[in-house]
């Protein structure tokens, strides 16, 4: 039984919950209730596809059985449900950001995939243009990230959705990848908890980085824009929860562990910031 | 005289997107190939609308770890960048000459945080 799943941390925990109990499932036949599933925050399919496609691998058959009537429009309308045996329905408003899948070598699909069904898309809310490059940069950013650090074999998930009168954009990617602790530790030899982990890959210069190839800024560019815009971020890796709003960083443990990670933006549509530079760079200023 | 080298990112690429390290690495390159002859090379933005740092980290940053600051700086000229672009860039830069130039610090920034969870304990 699925319980309301909110983007923000009680959503990720049934998330995990649902991991928790399917943990040990091969060639079986599970059918997920979401009879009480009154609420279903869109781009939390990302996360659900995630875990749901894993099922899949382990050659389980997945039912989504008594979903209520507004959990199902919205699953129908953003094509979550074609996944599982459904039809995609118009989605009237055009609010939704479609769920979609992709394997880590398809940067390009991913890209066309943002400015159609995001950026250039009529429903879309008026947004500055500098506060558009800026989404758009971050969007790019959430999707190297889980390219160059999940060694995801099973693919990145995302899915959006927007609400024109709340001026709020949310958009998910999740990865079955290794992990932030995992990869840390691999790389580094730091043994952190979970979410000790997320904190870690989001502050100064901490990278996993090794090889020819820097790296490290991209989260902490992520966190410098949704701090300007005020807007919120969520990252779900392993067992550990990590949220940043309004400058202020919270984290927690998860009852189970995410096989992966998952990044949540919520972007303030609304925000006026010029993100145009108060200094000029020089072009001969940079090596 | 040697001629110099431009370098056109929307023509390798093939997009205003530049967003993959992988296309990064193609830039990498052909910058690479060029100042290893001690070519000038002008890196030319035009076209290209998004930049993500794992793309520069490929393209530019790996730089680096090959040629020494005095090089990339006398040979790499960029031309058509947006003041924000060119900021991202910078940093990219800046982040990779630390990497590259002082493991250490990279390395201490982990020790650091070793010591904190050992005091913690």
């Amino acid at each position: 039984m699925l319980p309301e799943i909110r983007h923000g941390q009680s959503g990720y925990q049934a998330l995990v919950r649902l991991v928790g109990a399917t943990k040990t499932c091969i060639f079986e036949d599970i059918d997920i209730d979401m009879g009480a599933t009154a609420w279903f925050d869109a781009d939390m399919c990302a996360a659900l596809g995630a875990i749901l496609y894993r099922l899949g691998e382990s050659l389980n058959t997945v039912r989504l059985t008594n979903i209520r009537p507004g959990v199902e429009n919205i699953l129908l309308k953003n094509g979550f449900l074609s996944h599982y045996g459904r039809e995609k329905i118009p989605d009237r408003w055009g609010t939704t950001i479609p769920y979609r899948r992709f394997d880590a070598k398809d940067d390009r699909f991913f890209a066309d995939y943002i400015e159609n069904e995001l950026i250039h898309r009529s429903e879309m809310p008026a947004m500055s243009s500098g506060l558009l490059k800026k989404f758009r940069e971050s969007i790019f950013e959430i999707f190297s990230n889980a390219v160059l650090h999940s060694h995801s074999k099973l693919g990145i998930f995302s899915c959006g959705q927007f609400f024109p009168k709340r001026d709020r954009l949310d958009f998910s990617v999740a990865d079955l990848g290794v992990g932030m602790c995992q990869n840390i530790k691999d790389n580094t030899g730091l043994d952190l908890s979970p979410e000790a982990a997320i904190a870690w890959a989001t502050e100064g210069r901490n990278t996993t980085k090794r090889g020819p190839v820097p790296g490290g800024l991209g989260l902490k560019l992520l966190v410098e824009f949704i701090d300007l815009n005020g807007g919120c971020i969520q990252i779900v890796s392993d067992a550990g929860y990590w949220r940043r709003e309004k400058g202020k960083t919270l984290t927690a443990s998860l009852v189970h562990a995410f096989p992966g990670t998952v990044v949540t933006v919520e972007i303030n549509t609304a925000d006026t910031n010029s993100y145009k530079l108060t200094s000029e760079l020089s072009a001969a200023d940079i090596f | 005289m040697q001629k110099d080298v431009t370098i056109s990112i929307f023509e390798v690429v093939g997009s205003p997107l530049c967003v993959a390290s992988s296309d990064g690495q193609k830039i990498y390159e052909r910058l690479a190939a060029a100042l290893k002859e001690d070519r000038s090379v002008t890196l030319s933005f035009h076209n290209v609308s998004t930049l993500t740092s794992a793309f520069l980290n490929a393209a530019v940053g790996q730089l680096y770890g090959e040629f020494s600051e005095e090089q990339i700086r006398s040979l790499l000229k960029v031309q058509d960048m947006q003041p924000d672009d060119m900021a991202l860039l910078k940093r990219v830069v800046e982040t990779a000459k630390q990497y590259f130039k002082d493991p250490q610090k990279f390395d201490q920034a982990v020790q650091d945080t070793l010591g904190d969870e050992n005091d913690g304990e």
